[in-house]
C-alpha cells in the first residue's frame, strides 16, 4: 500500500513480538442530502484517509489503509463499520492487501458490518493476495436491516503467483456471515492449507489461484436481472451467478486476479443501479 | 435391535423424500467432462464426502441430534437457519427444503413418530425445515446412538450420489458396487470424526462443486433437479 504513513500514533499498540493489536471503527450517517463520516476511531494502523465524494454527496468513500502494507503473524486487526439510517457508504482499499508468511503464529483479520434502515453499504477491497506460510483467519460479519443494501466482494490469491510462488504450506481460514433482520441469508466457512488436495479437486479449487465471491442483497432480483448478471463473460477462468433467498452470489475461479477484478466489477456495475438505484461508476481507485 | 431397524428405514433410498431425483451438481460435472468413468466418480464422490457432506452437514446432524434430545428448540432453529444459508446454489437450497418439507409431513402422519410424546408439536413448529434437521429428528425421537446415525446418514447420501453416476455416467451396477464397496470403508472413520468436529470447524468451503451445482441451473438437457 502506498498511503502515508502516519508514524509514532498506534506504536504503542504493538507489544514485542506480538503483532499488531489494530482497531478501526467507522460509523457513517446521513445528514440531510450528505452521507458524513461522523465517527471515526483508530487503535493501532489501521485507518483511513479523508471522507471522499466522486459521485457526489449521497455516496461516502473512504480508502483504508493498514500502513505496515500485509498482516503479519501474531497481528489482530478488526474493522467495525456502521452505516446509519439512509446512508450510503463505500469502502475501498488502495491497493491488493497481503498476508505475510507467518513464523508460527496466527493472524487474524474481523470485519463487522452494519447497515441500517435505508443505509447501503458497499464492501469493494481490492485482492488479498496470501503469501506461501502464511497462517491467517478472516472472519466477515454483516448483520442488514430489512431494506437495507449491500454490496460486497472478496478476492483471494493464493500465493504471489506474478513470480511464480504457489500456497504449498500454511493456512487460511475464511467464514463469512450476512444477516438479514437477525436472520442469517448466507454462511461460508473453509478452510484452505497449504498443498491440501482441497486446491486440486475438480470439487475444491480446481487447481485455481484466485477465488473470488460477490455476495448483493438489496430489491429482489427478477429473471431479467438475473439474467443480465449470467451474460456477463470472464475473459479468462470460471464465474457462476445464483440468486438464493435474500441474496444474489456470484464466484470466480481461475489463475487471473486480473480477470477476477474485471468480471467482479462488471458484475457490480449491473447490479449496482438495479440494487442500490445509483449507476454503477468504478471508482477511480480501482482504475490502475 | 430397535435403532438400527428404525436407522435402516431412515436412510433407505424407499425413504419417500425424492432424494433420488438430486444429483448435487454430478450432472454437471458429468456434462462438462469433469467425471468420465468410474475412477472420475469416486474421486468427485469421495471429494464430496470428505470435504462437503462430512466437514459440514454430518456434524450438523449430530449437533441437531442433541438438541432434539435436549429439547432445545433454540438451538434446532439456529442449526436449521445455519444449514439453509450454507447451501451453495439456488438447487441446493431447494432440495434441502423440499426434501426437508416431505419428510416432516411424513413424521406428521407416522405413528410411530407422532405418538412420541411431543415430537410431532416440536416438528411441526420448526421453520423452514430442512432436510437434516427433520431427518435428525426423527433419528433423536427413535434413539439411535449419534455416531450411528451419522454413519447412516453418510451412506444415504453416498448410495444416492453413486446411484446417480450409476444413471449419469453411466457406470453398471458392478461398478457402483465398487463404488459403495470402497468409498463405504471410509464412513466409520468420517462419521466418528464428525460427532466431536468443533462446530468453528464445520467448512462447507467447496467452491467447484458449488460452481457446478449452480452451472446445473442453467444446464440444457438435464434428468435430475440439482
Amino acid at each position: 500500500m502506498n498511503a502515508p504513513i502516519d508514524v509514532g500514533i498506534g506504536a504503542e499498540a504493538r507489544s514485542g513480538q506480538a503483532g499488531w493489536n489494530a482497531r478501526l471503527t467507522l460509523g457513517f450517517e446521513r445528514r440531510g442530502e450528505r452521507t458524513v463520516l461522523a465517527q471515526r476511531r483508530h487503535q493501532g494502523p489501521l485507518r483511513v484517509q479523508k471522507a471522499l465524494y466522486p459521485e457526489g454527496e449521497d455516496v461516502c468513500q473512504v480508502i483504508l489503509v493498514h500502513p505496515p502494507a500485509g498482516i503479519a503473524g501474531g497481528d489482530d486487526l478488526q474493522i467495525d463499520v456502521t452505516v446509519g439510517d439512509g446512508a450510503k457508504a463505500q469502502i475501498t482499499t488502495p491497493g491488493a492487501g497481503k498476508w505475510y508468511r507467518s513464523a508460527g503464529r496466527l493472524a487474524t483479520l474481523t470485519q463487522r458490518v452494519v447497515v441500517e434502515a435505508g443505509g447501503m453499504c458497499e464492501w469493494v477491497p481490492q485482492e488479498s493476495i496470501v503469501f506461501d506460510g502464511a497462517l491467517g483467519s478472516m472472519l466477515t460479519e454483516v448483520d442488514l436491516a430489512p431494506d437495507a443494501v449491500y454490496l460486497g466482494m472478496e478476492t483471494i490469491c493464493l500465493g504471489r503467483t506474478g513470480s511464480g510462488e504457489r500456497l504449498t504450506r500454511g493456512s487460511l481460514r475464511m467464514e463469512t456471515r450476512l444477516r438479514r433482520a437477525g436472520k442469517t441469508l448466507w454462511l461460508e466457512r473453509g478452510r484452505i492449507d497449504g498443498g491440501s488436495g482441497l486446491m486440486h479437486s475438480p470439487a475444491g479449487l480446481d487447481g485455481a489461484t484466485v477465488t473470488g465471491t460477490l455476495l448483493a442483497v438489496g430489491p429482489p432480483l427478477d429473471a431479467d436481472g438475473l439474467a443480465r448478471c449470467r451474460a456477463i463473460e470472464t475473459e479468462s477462468g470460471q464465474g457462476t451467478v445464483t440468486c438464493l433467498p435474500g441474496v444474489l452470489v456470484a464466484r470466480y475461479l481461475g489463475a487471473s486476479s486480473e480477470s477476477a477484478r474485471r468480471w467482479l466489477l462488471a458484475l457490480w456495475q449491473a447490479l449496482r443501479p438495479m440494487m442500490a438505484g445509483r449507476p454503477g461508476i468504478v471508482p477511480r481507485i480501482w482504475n490502475t | 435391535m430397535l435403532p438400527l431397524v428404525r436407522l435402516l428405514q431412515l436412510a433407505s433410498p424407499a425413504l419417500p423424500v425424492g432424494a433420488y431425483t438430486y444429483s448435487q451438481g454430478l450432472e454437471w460435472a458429468v456434462e462438462s467432462g469433469t467425471v468420465r468413468d468410474e475412477a472420475g466418480a469416486a474421486q468427485w464422490i469421495e471429494d464430496l464426502l470428505h470435504w462437503g457432506v462430512s466437514a459440514f452437514e454430518a456434524p450438523l446432524v449430530a449437533a441437531a441430534m442433541m438438541a432434539w434430545e435436549a429439547g432445545n428448540a433454540v438451538e434446532v432453529q439456529r442449526l436449521n437457519e445455519d444449514f439453509l444459508a450454507s447451501r451453495e446454489s439456488r438447487e441446493l437450497r431447494q432440495e434441502a427444503e423440499q426434501m426437508g418439507h416431505s419428510l416432516v409431513r411424513l413424521l406428521r402422519d407416522l405413528h410411530e413418530f407422532a405418538a412420541l410424546p411431543g415430537w410431532r408439536a416440536r416438528l411441526m413448529d420448526l421453520e423452514t425445515p430442512s432436510f437434516p434437521l427433520a431427518w435428525s429428528a426423527a433419528a433423536a425421537a427413535w434413539q439411535i446412538p449419534r455416531e450411528m446415525a451419522v454413519t447412516g446418514y453418510l451412506w444415504a447420501w453416498l448410495e444416492n450420489q453413486v446411484m446417480a453416476a450409476v444413471k449419469l455416467v453411466p457406470l453398471g451396477q458392478s461398478a457402483g458396487q465398487r463404488l459403495l464397496a470402497r468409498l463405504g470403508a471410509h464412513l466409520p472413520t468420517l462419521a466418528q470424526a464428525a460427532v466431536s468436529r468443533p462446530e468453528r470447524e464445520w467448512t462447507n468451503f467447496l467452491p467447484g462443486f458449488a460452481m457446478a451445482s449452480v452451472s446445473h441451473e442453467t444446464q440444457y438437457s438435464r434428468l435430475f433437479r440439482s
